[in-house]
């Protein structure tokens, strides 16, 4: 018998309640985020010498000395951790995602009243305009719709830019979060690796870094590594965020360019070289890259396909306004004008340049009447449009008596020369009316033919709907003059009619042409609706990007080879990208297909590789491919495709979060039940050692009583 | 398994934050009855949600324009059948007016009808549409392009030009918007005919002003001669003579008793009048002496002015013989009394006759029937492209009803399906609500004593 019994059950005793303890700490923070529950590691004491149990009657070893509290840790495992943090910073990436797309779709307001209403209406407008293009109230309907069109364009426009500037604040907070939570990742890391030095076990700390890490992983893609010290190793995109206790801050966000020259929201590093157009970080996901993501990936490109629809609409309607005659017969004006003049037009830069109904061009040059002096044909006779120019007998002009049969027509639009080879011999591009009038129409040079079978005549109009590539670049972005002059080279004999002559002008009935213009004085008509007409074919047709004319100047070769092509100006960049296919002198024999290689739309540089020699001048289009609704069409597809990806992203990235912290929480979570249990279990354990601890007491107090006079 | 005791609530709340979602999209659906209401709901059909709006309104407007211009063309059309009666009426009236049986003042009367009819005609070529005259090519709207001249109207002015207004265009297809001037009202022709107007006022004029050619059709004279009057200069011979030899177109011939006989019916203040005057062989043609001694032909004419209204001169500068009345009147050769056949005075002095009358309004009748022609030309024209037109408006509708379904295909809800479903959801809501609150309900702590 001996004092060392309740030495024994003493030390269950507090053992059992630091077990209880740590049991009520684990109840306490059932509630508490990134708790992870702590255990209580009890092993049997060792007997120590001189003890009962290392007494050799007992055999020493045989029978401890009771329980010691070895260690309370806490149960955590980290692999499940990373998986977490990968799931979350995805679940945060989407939900910034949808919130941003989904409010730039609301602004988007399709399909009902967005962009795509406003335009519809304006084609409806014109139509109406077509149907009676004298009247007031049509043309009134007409700038009307103009300026729905133009408001709501700036409206979704606007809209976007301010997307732009939340997304760009909202990324300038979330630095500002993630750097305080790398400084107290780590001050964490400090407290960690010192207590982890003396052989403590920092249970609290470890758990509230771990939370930290969380936290920081919603706002960015984080890795970790857990180092042999204890402290954490925090890294994105391969650069350390905590290193020890060394904390490396994220700079504030800076919009610079890539390479393509977009505007780009660029997250850097403090203490960049370059803090202006610092070296990104890739932030990979969470909030942060969810915010830059919708900068760099949706809101820019979008903008830009917003800006290059509106300015090759406003490009298309203003080239026709502008190659035609408003009611008082004066050259049209630009129906849609830049707000600041200098900039080009794109969505949030447009006006309605027409204010007054009478200013709008409805009507287009011909040489109706009047500019071709003479019928074609000879005397009553009818011209035989299918039959040869040189002897059919119907003509004025015969055609010639001997070579030269080959020529060339000089047709001048805005300023701009292209030349029409033309050969009228049997089989060549003029041997006939027909032939001549269809050749001529496909070489596109803005001025179209067509004959009329009562006057017996061909009639040349300007065409401003003109898609031809060359015609396009000489043109440039604008129309500028509605008229047009036509020559030939080859010299009008001027004689009578049945007179050979060399020169295709005269045999057609003229020696030179010029356009007419048409307006009330001269009898074309305000009311001619060659205009609107011409306007409503813009809806229809097949828009590219404008056609680049190439100049001397920029011209880096004529050989094949690598060609870089600059000075151009944004809004002739704006439908074009890198990996887009450009034609390259379309209609001619060199015309050749070629992918863009590189673009710069800051300095107006496009470079790709050509196969075939080019010389200067060329001219370079993309190839249309959609009209201006279906380009649309597809801007509002891809918004919504991206908008309904971060909504699936978002459920689905949840729903995997949450699964994953499922599981993580059933490894290292409390459960209240369990704790009870443990409380019950430690409860009577410190109840039995108690009363133990009462019989030794009384086992003692009876052997005390045998100490006489006790 | 294991689980901690904050992930079953955190599970229930997200589970019902889930289901409620659903339940309120669904809801959303089922009260607008859209179920694309953003670009998201349905990416993949968005695009062509937009061109199939846009394809409804433009071609509910293309329909309109189509509509209206039915609408135009029909009132251009019946214009142009106004314009038929019109001329139908001036044919009968001619043919009327033709008999040689009517006085000179029933011809009269119905000339004055065939002026009613002019001044219809000048209303039709001011027929407008919609502000704009059907006829009046494109120019601006303004003044009405078919102007009179004079009172009774002696011609007409045209302000228009002669474009064919507006050109429809659907689906690459032209379509005129109206007629010119020139198709319809045969105006200015290639040919030279002469136009709606000038036809009526032609025919009026013949029918209005009786038999009388106010002056001499042509110059009495045979050429390389002279006739003389009374003003001769002093070296001149004396007046001609009708018996001066080979100074006439028209050789003269008496009749039977050697005198020349002219029976002139006129009208004096709407009395009716008629006188017969007898020149011998020899009389001048104008002796420039006053009736009633005065012998030749313009002062015995002129002795009869009382009775037939009819007053003559010699116009020496033109070579005529100009008579004019205060009423319409006409001239025929007559025997002299005692001959037994007529002269030719009426021919060798180019005046016209009743027969001459006859001849001319049957020649008329061929100018009314030719511009009738050109404006049942004009007519069949336009109702070509009423009838194109009309079936273009009909494609036009049709298209328009189907794309509507096709909208109705890609943006409606089907009612009977969401309201399944929101059944459903609302079962599984209510369940996930019972669920949560049983949950919270257990613990061990509740049999802790």
């Amino acid at each position: 018998m001996s004092f060392f019994g309740l030495n024994v059950i003493g030390s269950a005793v507090d053992a059992f309640q630091q077990a209880a303890n740590t049991t009520s700490d684990n109840i306490a923070n059932v509630n508490t985020p990134g708790a992870s529950r702590q255990v209580v590691n009890l092993s049997e004491a060792s007997p120590i010498v001189g003890s009962p149990g290392y007494a050799s009657w007992s055999g020493p070893g045989t029978k401890g000395d009771g329980v010691i509290v070895d260690s309370i840790t806490r149960i955590h495992q980290d692999s499940y951790d990373s998986l977490f943090r990968g799931a979350s910073a995805s679940q945060s990436y989407f939900d910034v995602q949808q919130q941003q797309l989904s409010a730039i779709q609301s602004s988007f307001g399709e399909p009902a009243n967005g962009v795509n209403k406003a335009f519809t209406d304006l084609q409806t407008a014109i139509s109406q305009l077509a149907s009676n293009p004298g009247g007031t109230s049509e043309r009134q309907g007409v700038i009307a719709a103009s300026q729905a069109f133009v408001a709501t364009l700036n409206r979704v426009g606007t809209a976007i830019q301010s997307a732009q500037a939340t997304a760009f604040a909202q990324a300038s907070t979330t630095v500002d979060q993630a750097n305080a939570l790398i400084d107290k990742i780590a001050a964490l890391n400090g407290q960690i690796r010192a207590s982890k030095a003396v052989g403590d076990n920092p249970n609290t700390y470890q758990d509230q870094r771990d939370r930290y890490v969380d936290q920081l992983s919603q706002l960015l893609s984080t890795q970790t590594a857990v180092q042999a010290n204890g402290s954490t190793l925090v890294t994105v995109g391969g650069r350390a965020l905590v290193n020890d206790t060394q904390a490396y801050h994220l700079a504030s966000p800076v919009v610079g360019t890539d390479a393509s020259g977009n505007a780009t929201l660029v997250i850097g590093l403090q203490g960049d070289p370059n803090p202006s157009n610092p070296a990104p970080v890739a932030v990979g996901s969470g909030q942060l890259g969810g915010y830059v993501d919708v900068y760099n990936k949706n809101l820019t490109p979008y903008g830009r396909k917003l800006d290059a629809f509106a300015n090759a609409t406003a490009t298309e309607i203003n080239r026709i306004a502008q190659a035609g005659y408003d009611k008082n017969g004066n050259a049209g004006i630009a129906l849609f004008q830049p707000v600041i003049a200098s900039a080009a037009i794109t969505a949030g830069n447009i006006q309605v340049g027409v204010t007054d109904p009478a200013q709008l061009a409805g009507a287009l040059a011909s040489t109706a009447a009047g500019s071709l002096t003479a019928g074609m044909n000879a005397a009553n006779a009818t011209v035989d449009t299918a039959g040869a120019l040189i002897g059919n007998t119907a003509f004025a002009h015969p055609g010639a008596a001997g070579p030269p049969t080959t020529g060339t027509l000089t047709v001048l639009v805005d300023g701009a020369a292209q030349t029409f080879a033309y050969d009228f011999s049997a089989g060549g591009n003029a041997g006939s009316v027909d032939a001549f009038v269809s050749s001529f129409n496909a070489a596109q040079l803005g001025v179209s033919a067509k004959f009329d079978a009562t006057a017996q005549k061909i009639v040349f109009a300007r065409d401003p709907n003109n898609t031809g590539a060359a015609h396009r670049a000489a043109q440039g972005a604008n129309a500028t003059t509605p008229d047009f002059t036509i020559t030939d080279a080859n010299a009008a004999v001027g004689g009578s009619q049945g007179t050979p002559t060399n020169s295709l002008l005269e045999m057609l009935g003229a020696s030179a042409l010029s356009g007419v213009k048409q307006d009330s004085t001269n009898a074309f008509g305000a009311a001619d609706n060659g205009a609107a007409n011409a306007m409503l074919k813009v809806f229809a047709k097949n828009a590219g990007a404008p056609a680049l004319q190439t100049t001397a100047g920029n011209l880096a070769a004529t050989v094949p080879g690598s060609v870089t092509v600059t000075g151009a100006s944004l809004q002739d960049f704006a439908q074009i990208d890198v990996g887009q296919v450009l034609t390259i002198d379309a209609g001619s024999a060199n015309q050749e297909n070629v992918v863009v290689t590189g673009l710069n739309r800051v300095t107006g540089t496009v470079t790709f590789t050509a196969a075939k020699a080019h010389g200067i001048g060329f001219a370079i289009a993309t190839t249309p491919a959609q009209t201006l609704a279906a380009y649309y069409g597809g801007l509002v597809g891809q918004l919504g495709t991206d908008t309904s990806n971060a909504i699936t992203g978002n459920g689905a990235q949840t729903q995997l979060a949450a699964n994953i912290d499922k599981v993580r929480q059933g490894i290292d979570g409390i459960n209240l039940d369990e704790e009870t249990q443990n409380l019950i279990k430690f409860q009577n354990s410190y109840q039995a050692a108690a009363r133990t601890m009462n019989v030794l007491d009384q086992l003692l107090q009876t052997a005390l009583g045998l100490i006489p006079g006790g | 398994m294991r689980i901690a005791t904050s992930t079953i609530y955190a599970q229930q709340t997200a589970a019902i934050d889930d289901q409620q979602a659903l339940y309120a999209q669904i809801g959303q659906q089922l009260s607008s009855g859209k179920q694309l209401t953003a670009p998201s709901d349905d990416p993949a059909r968005i695009a062509q949600d937009l061109s199939v709006r846009t394809a409804i309104d433009t071609t509910g407007q293309q329909a309109k324009n189509v509509q209206s211009a039915v609408s135009e063309l029909t009132t251009t059309d019946s214009a142009l059948s106004s314009l038929t009666a019109v001329l139908q009426s001036a044919r009968q009236l001619a043919i009327q007016g033709s008999s040689d049986t009517l006085t000179a003042q029933q011809r009269a009367a119905i000339g004055s009808q065939i002026d009613q009819l002019l001044q219809q005609s000048v209303a039709v070529g001011n027929t407008s549409y919609a502000g704009r005259y059907v006829f009046g090519g494109t120019t601006s709207a303004g003044n009405p392009p078919v102007q009179q001249q004079g009172n009774p109207i002696a011609g007409v002015t045209f302000g228009g030009n002669e474009q064919e207004q507006g050109q429809l265009v659907y689906n690459g297809q032209e379509f005129a918007l109206s007629t010119t001037f020139q198709a319809a009202f045969n105006y200015q022709a290639s040919d030279g005919s002469r136009d709606v107007f000038q036809t009526l006022i032609a025919l009026r004029n013949t029918l209005a002003n009786g038999t009388v050619i106010d002056q001499s059709a042509a110059s009495i004279n045979r050429a390389g001669s002279v006739v003389y009057g009374p003003q001769g200069l002093p070296s001149s011979p004396a007046p001609t003579t009708l018996g001066t030899p080979n100074a006439f177109a028209v050789a003269p011939v008496a009749d039977s008793t050697g005198n020349f006989s002219l029976n002139i019916s006129g009208t004096v203040n709407g009395v009716a009048g008629m006188a017969t005057i007898t020149l011998a062989p020899g009389a001048a043609i104008d002796d420039g002496v006053a009736p009633p001694l005065g012998t030749s032909l313009v002062a015995q004419i002129n002795a009869n002015t009382a009775t037939t209204g009819v007053t003559a001169s010699f116009d020496a500068k033109a070579q005529k013989v100009v008579l004019s009345g205060t009423g319409s009147f006409y001239v025929t050769d007559v025997p002299s009394p005692g001959a037994a056949n007529s002269g030719n005075l009426t021919k060798v002095l180019g005046l016209a006759t009743q027969a001459d009358f006859v001849q001319n309004v049957s020649t008329q009748l061929g100018d009314v029937d030719h511009v009738l022609n050109a404006v049942l030309g004009a007519r069949s024209v336009i109702g070509a492209r009423i009838q194109a037109l009309g079936s273009v408006a009909d494609q036009l509708q049709t298209a328009v009803t189907d794309t509507t379904k096709v909208q109705s295909g890609i943006e409606d809800v089907d009612v009977a399906a969401a309201a399944t479903r929101l059944s459903a959801q609302q079962t599984a809501l209510q369940a996930a609500y019972s669920t949560t609150t049983r949950l919270e309900s257990k613990t061990l702590f509740d049999y802790l004593s």
